[in-house]
């Protein structure tokens, strides 16, 4: 099985590389990136499965990532989780509308972050085996 | 009633208490120094006019007075000069009537000396005539001419000029003797001449019924006569009667009387004589016989007869009834001449007796009881005994006809006595009676003729009265009196009225002062009014304005800028409130900003260590023992909790500072509860708390950000959790009423003091001070949870402890006072389910 790819985008450098580790540990292909225009070149190159989106970022920010990423064909597919310290309902339609499928408030626990892709992991496996 | 005043005197904006200031500072001073003006204005002027009218009326009453004492003066005066006037007349008249008797004694001594012959008696008669106003109509004289329009060819002369042109009445001489006789020694008349005839019937007149009405007795008294010597006789002649006819309206005269002037012009007249008798010599000086003269009366009667004591000076027919007229009163005073001829005395021509005077009805009946004749009863009277006017004349004398006046007996008539008393020095004057009803001047006076018998008294022949009706010689002095009345009352009238117009005019002035004051005063309030306004507005825009900003302020509104252009203080204050504003919004500002840094800069950290905990507690990081579990447990927690206090921070500054937007939609009331008790349940099931939904299954949506108010409910809830002992009961409720959804969050935990009520929903309020349970808690929740329920437009009170039987499903006791969360949501922002 070929391991799904994961685009993790922070600018905070030891939380991107955690979950980078952690989940490369599980077994996933991690790509991070630390700024909006640095995630939308990673999402481009690597084409991930799912992109831990954090909302919060220099250049671009998560929503307007979103936006881009939902709209070009390359990464149309890809699920984004996103990540955000502003638990404000209005940035979370925002963040849904932009084509997200989760919305995770920080401070968020590892195991929250983990059990979410792992859903759409299976998610993702179902929809593939339902196809072939 | 003070204090209410004060309070409601404190509560009053500026311009009502500037108004209230101005105007009791300005108005009420000048309208009561303008009332006491005019009141003194008109006090004065009216005081003045009450003077000036009783200076005026004392005026009056002086010039009354003046006028009153100058009439009495000068009636006094006119009485006087009129009274002299008239004492003047009386006088002279008497002493003509004295110079007229004394001629005769002359014509006597004359005739006396003249020879003893008939020729020359029958000369003397002849040449002795007197002229006598012709009485008897139609040849009576003329009225008395008017004032003649005669003036005075000098100029200087027609002041007061006076002309009288003189009295014309026909006239007639008549001899002055009767009878001029020559009588020998034994009283043989040998020449006698009547008629201007010499006579042959001569008699012997030393018996007396061959003398004139049997009356004479002068041969007796003329034997003694030494040569040079006279007799004078007294007045002799037949007495006519004459019938009074007494009446309400007065004494009227029966025809068949005497002669009374106008009263009675067809009347006899009485006819005497004064008989002068002298002894005649020879030349050998031997008396040889008497010459005697009878004079004829009517010429003494004629001097008095025409006098009236009026304008009118003179009158051919004398009036009785007037009361003008002079009489003459002989030595025993006698009436020998009146105007009513039957008043004169006489004699009974066939006996030659006196006929007796009139008496009063009293002196009459003592007479009647006397038993004495007449004659004899009054001969005998006492003179002038018990004079006055309240006896009543006597009826029987004038029904006889036979009334005499004889002063001495007249006792009905208390004026003879005064004249009689008037005359005995010979003198003369008046005096004033009241007679008939009419004040009467009489005057007298003696006449100076003190020949024979005539002389044994100093009143002579007798004497002369004028009878003068006061008002008649008071009508001068009355016209003038009616002049000065009318003057002073006209003078009066004039100064009344001055007055009145006086009063008028000040009554005007006052009014017109009263108006000018009234309307100094309305402009005056109108300026004050407008003045406060001005000054008000100045104070309270900027105020309002300043109160505007504070209350945004006070909503979270820094950028407050008030827009000044005054330098006084409220601008000063308004410039440093600006300044404030400023200092306040910047301080604002950087708490915002120190807050959301903060809030991020420590969310980083606390992400990164919930990432790691969280990580080697999910057993990523390899298998843990307990005791490291355990630890890093309570590290998770303390990060949970610094996790959420941050947040809060977040939030509330957020919801402070206005920078939320509330996402309403129109949400299920029972979706709020559901998903707030689901968010609580696991702490409230680690408690051992039961939570209660009493819910109406139709309560329908309600329009609210949904996130927010699931986030009320569950600080609520939280708040009933963390605040009561294990094993509690917490019910939240919902209800609609009018127009409101409320919510009620119930618990029967350990309540909340009533002073801690209020303060639950303040920042940083520190619950462990009211408990004696620590109980973990960041002290923003309820702050948070009334902010978003006042931003909704509604409102969060707390309750406790809970009210008995409201909550039946929440026994209490012991700790468990309980509390309750009432949160009100207004209905506009709330539609119901059916809807």
């Amino acid at each position: 099985m070929e391991s799904l790819k994961i685009l993790v985008v922070d600018d905070e450098a030891p939380i991107s590389s955690y979950l980078q580790r952690k989940l490369t540990k599980q077994g996933y292909m991690v790509y991070t990136a630390d700024d909006g225009e640095e995630a939308l070149r990673q999402a481009f190159l690597r084409l991930p499965d799912i992109v831990l989106l954090d909302v919060k970022l220099p250049k671009l920010n998560g929503i307007e990532v979103c936006k881009i990423l939902k709209s070009d064909d390359r990464t149309k597919d890809a699920q984004i989780i996103m990540l955000s310290a502003k638990a404000q309902s209005d940035e979370v339609q925002q963040g849904l509308d932009a084509g997200a499928v989760r919305y995770l408030c920080k401070p968020v626990g590892f195991p929250e972050i983990f059990e979410e892709i792992r859903r759409l992991h299976d998610k993702g496996e179902a929809l593939k085996k339902g196809r072939s | 009633m003070i204090e209410r005043l004060r309070v409601r005197f404190e509560r009053m904006g500026i311009f009502p208490k500037l108004l209230f200031g101005f105007l009791f500072l300005s108005i009420v001073p000048l309208v009561i120094l303008g009332y006491f003006a005019n009141k003194n204005l008109s006090d004065t002027g009216l005081q003045a006019v009450q003077r000036a009218e009783e200076m005026g009326k004392q005026n009056l009453e002086a010039a009354e007075e003046i006028g009153m004492t100058s009439i009495e003066d000068s009636v006094s005066a006119l009485d006087k000069k009129s009274t002299e006037a008239i004492e003047l007349r009386t006088v002279e008249l008497a002493a003509r009537i004295a110079d007229f008797l004394y001629e005769r004694d002359k014509d006597m001594l004359i005739l006396s000396s003249l020879p003893h012959d008939p020729e020359k008696y029958r000369h003397f008669y002849s040449a002795s005539k007197r002229d006598v106003v012709i009485t008897e109509p139609p040849l009576g004289g003329q009225e008395p001419s008017p004032l003649s329009p005669v003036q005075s060819s000098n100029p200087e002369n027609r002041t007061e000029w006076r002309h009288r042109s003189p009295q014309q009445f026909k006239k007639l001489s008549k001899p002055l003797y009767k009878e001029i006789t020559f009588v020998d020694l034994n009283g043989m008349e040998r020449i006698k001449i009547t008629d201007g005839q010499v006579s042959r019937n001569l008699l012997d007149i030393s018996k007396i019924e061959n003398t004139y009405c049997r009356a004479e007795g002068y041969f007796t008294h003329v034997k003694d006569l030494k040569k040079g010597e006279i007799f004078v006789s007294e007045v002799i002649g037949e007495y006519v009667p004459g019938w009074l006819s007494i009446t309400p309206d007065g004494i009227t005269i029966k025809q068949e009387s005497a002669y009374a002037g106008k009263e009675n012009l067809q009347g006899r007249k009485f006819e005497g004589i004064i008989r002068w008798a002298a002894p005649v010599h020879d030349d050998l000086d031997r008396k040889i016989g008497y010459a005697t003269m009878a004079l004829d009366h009517t010429h003494v009667m004629e001097f008095t007869d025409h006098v009236i004591p009026t304008e009118e000076r003179f009158t051919v027919h004398s009036d009785g009834g007037s009361g003008n007229y002079a009489f003459i009163w002989d030595h025993r005073d006698r009436c020998i001449a009146h105007a009513r001829d039957f008043f004169i005395c006489g004699y009974d021509p066939s006996t030659g007796k006196e006929i007796p005077g009139w008496v009063s009805q009293s002196t009459y009946d003592e007479y009647r009881k006397s038993g004495l004749t007449l004659e004899t009863f009054i001969r005998q009277l006492p003179s002038f005994r018990d004079f006055t006017q309240k006896k009543p004349a006597c009826k029987e004398q004038i029904k006889s006809g036979c009334i005499p006046l004889d002063c001495r007996i007249l006792d009905n008539a208390p004026q003879c006595q005064g004249w009689h008393e008037g005359t005995e020095d010979g003198g003369s004057g008046s005096f004033l009676i009241l007679w008939s009803g009419l004040w009467k001047l009489t005057t007298y006076a003696a006449i100076p003729y003190h020949t024979g018998m005539y002389g044994k008294s100093k009143r002579g022949f007798g004497y002369v009265t004028i009878g003068a009706n006061v008002d008649d010689f008071h009508k001068d002095a009355n016209i003038t009196k009616d002049r000065i009345q009318k003057a002073i009352a006209r003078e009066g009238q004039t100064i009344m009225s001055a007055n009145s117009t006086t009063r008028d005019l000040i009554r005007r002035s006052a009014e017109h002062n009263r108006k000018v004051i009234t309307i100094i005063a309305v402009l005056a309030a109108l300026a004050v009014i407008g003045a406060s306004l001005i000054i008000s507005f100045h104070i309270t825009r900027p105020m309002k304005r300043l109160t505007e900003g504070a209350i945004a302020m006070r909503s979270g509104n820094y950028d407050q800028y008030i827009e000044v252009t005054s330098k006084d203080e409220i601008g000063q204050l308004a410039h440093s409130f600006n300044e404030m504003a400023k200092a306040v919004s910047e301080v604002d500002k950087m708490k915002s900003d120190f807050i959301t840094i903060a809030s991020h800069e420590l969310r980083t950290p606390i992400q990164a260590m919930l990432l790691g905990v969280s990580g080697i507690l999910g057993g990523f990081s390899g298998k843990i023992n307990e005791e490291v579990r355990q630890d890093l447990e309570l590290a998770k927690t303390g990060i949970e909790r610094l996790m959420r206090l941050v947040s809060n921070l977040l939030d509330l500054s957020r919801i402070e500072s206005r920078k939320i937007v509330l996402n309403k939609s129109e949400t299920e009331v029972h979706e709020i509860v559901d998903r707030a008790v689901a968010e609580v349940l696991d702490l409230a099931n680690a408690h051992g708390h039961t939570i209660v939904k009493q819910i109406p299954p139709d309560i329908g949506q309600i329009r609210v950000d949904k996130d927010r108010m699931v986030q009320v409910v569950i600080n609520c809830l939280s708040n009933s959790i963390k605040y009561s002992p294990d094993g509690g009961t917490i019910i939240v409720k919902a209800e609609q009423n009018e127009g409101e959804m409320i919510f009620f969050i119930a618990d029967n935990g350990y309540g909340i003091p009533s002073w801690a009520q209020k303060e639950i929903f303040r920042k940083f309020f520190q619950a462990d001070s009211i408990m004696s349970q620590k109980v973990g808690g960041s002290g923003l929740g309820l702050t948070i949870t009334k902010e978003i329920v006042e931003n909704h437009g509604g409102s969060i009170n707390c309750e406790s402890p809970l009210p008995d039987g409201y909550f039946p499903g929440l026994p209490l006791g012991g700790d468990r006072k309980g509390a309750v969360f009432i949160i009100l949501l207004p209905k506009s922002s709330s539609r119901h389910g059916q809807a």
